[in-house]
């Protein structure tokens, strides 16, 4: 297995959105994050490449990617007033997306900065 | 901390005002702590304003924030010395009595400090790419959280369409969730509501939300293992760089395809509008 290194990454565990992290790092798992806090470091290290959870659940059940997401327009498409709410731990192509998903079903749209 | 042209001293040429309702290690960080009374946030900034302005205030209003008028003499003769301020709000203001309204009064203080010397207003954040919501929202709605687009075009109100106040009151009957965990983090009554409806959730973990979920969706990590845009607190853009390939597809992806699957339906707003008919 190959150890890459990653100059300069990004860590978006808190606010500060740290820019200056060295990563080191295999096929897996983070192995080290120079530069980072305590956060930031549990952050990195704790996620892995492995696949821990099935890729969607229907009702507590496994189902396939393909399902859920057909599942899931349904819902939102069928709903007098559906939200679409989060958006932190995610980026700004996502963000972009799910206010336009928001704008299609005229859906309730907020984030964390409401709490 | 930073050393800069204008402030060669680093930590020695700033000041840090703590404002709190008890003593915590951050105030121990501080060069000066004030402890409001607690509920009292919207008066200490109304007397404030109303201070830099040398309007009368008596002693007995000052006395029941918790602070004394002393004190708050001091504080704003080193505001209006300062160079450059900034206030920095969390939770504490925006979720205790008064809600929006503390927010908005620390804003307006803000704003009203620039007649003396540059001052602005900066939420703390919490977790990761809050801030790139804000803009995000801001930039395709105008307005940056709190927002209905039930009839066709962006309205903005937050109390109403905050999304606490939107569950508690049971307002919603279809959440779509995507990196937030309010299963672990709202009011009980909130989390009730979300149980109770069809709840759709996007995390790279099976969360609380999860549990109480109809649909859940399994994404890469943002910044480990997908890749795009994250802001800093002050509004800076910033490059993610992953590290890992994930055997998950990346959030922008799903969303896109959910919103995909809802295109090909019918459109809502002439097909199922959402008004009394007899009423129009
Ligand atoms: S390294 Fe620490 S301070 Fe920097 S963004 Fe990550 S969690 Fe925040």
């Amino acid at each position: 297995m190959e150890l890459k290194v990653i100059e300069n990454a990004t860590c978006t565990f808190c606010g500060c959105v740290c820019d200056d992290i060295e990563l080191h790092a295999d096929d897996m798992r983070i192995h080290q994050a120079k530069r980072a806090c305590i956060l930031g470091k549990s952050w990195f290290l704790n996620h892995t490449a492995e696949k821990k959870y099935p890729e969607a659940l229907i009702d507590g059940q496994p189902a396939s990617l393909d399902d859920a997401i057909q599942v899931a327009a349904n819902y939102l498409y069928d709903a007098d007033m559906p939200l679409v709410y989060g958006m932190s731990n995610t980026t700004c192509e996502a963000q972009k997306e799910c206010v336009a998903m928001a704008d299609l079903l005229g859906a309730l749209l907020d984030s964390h900065t409401s709490l | 901390m930073q050393k800069s042209k204008f402030l060669p001293r680093g930590r020695k040429d700033r000041t840090v005002v703590m404002v709190d309702i008890r003593e915590t290690k951050s105030a121990k960080a501080a060069d000066h702590f004030l402890q409001v009374r607690p509920g009292k946030d919207f008066e200490l900034l109304t007397i404030m304003r109303a201070m830099i302005k040398d309007q009368e205030i008596s002693e007995a209003e000052v006395a029941a924030t918790g602070v004394s008028m002393e004190v708050l003499r001091d504080l704003i003769d080193q505001m209006k010395k300062a160079k450059f301020g900034v206030m920095f709000f969390g939770m504490g203001l925006s979720m205790t009595r008064g809600k929006h309204m503390n927010a908005a009064a620390l804003l307006t203080f803000a704003a009203e400090m620039n007649a003396f010397t540059k001052f602005v207003a900066m939420p703390m954040r919490g977790h990761g790419n809050v801030t790139g919501a804000d803009v995000i929202m801001r930039w395709q709605t105008g307005y940056p959280f709190g927002i209905s687009l039930n009839r066709g075009y962006p309205r903005y109100n937050p109390g109403e369409f905050s999304t606490v106040d939107v569950l508690v009151r049971g307002d919603t009957d279809c959440a779509f969730i995507i990196g937030a965990d309010p299963g672990a983090t709202m009011p009980k009554p909130a989390i009730d509501h979300l149980a109770k409806v069809p709840t759709i959730v996007l995390d790279p973990h099976v969360t609380h939300t999860s549990r109480l979920s109809r649909v859940h969706i399994t994404t890469a990590p943002a910044g480990i293992a997908a890749p795009g845009t994250g802001y800093r607190m002050d509004e800076v853009p910033m490059p993610l760089k992953p590290a890992l390939n994930s055997p998950y597809p990346s959030d922008e992806e799903v969303v896109r395809r959910i919103k995909e699957a809802i295109a090909e339906k019918p459109d809502w707003m002439t097909n199922q509008p959402q008004m009394i008919e007899s009423q129009v």
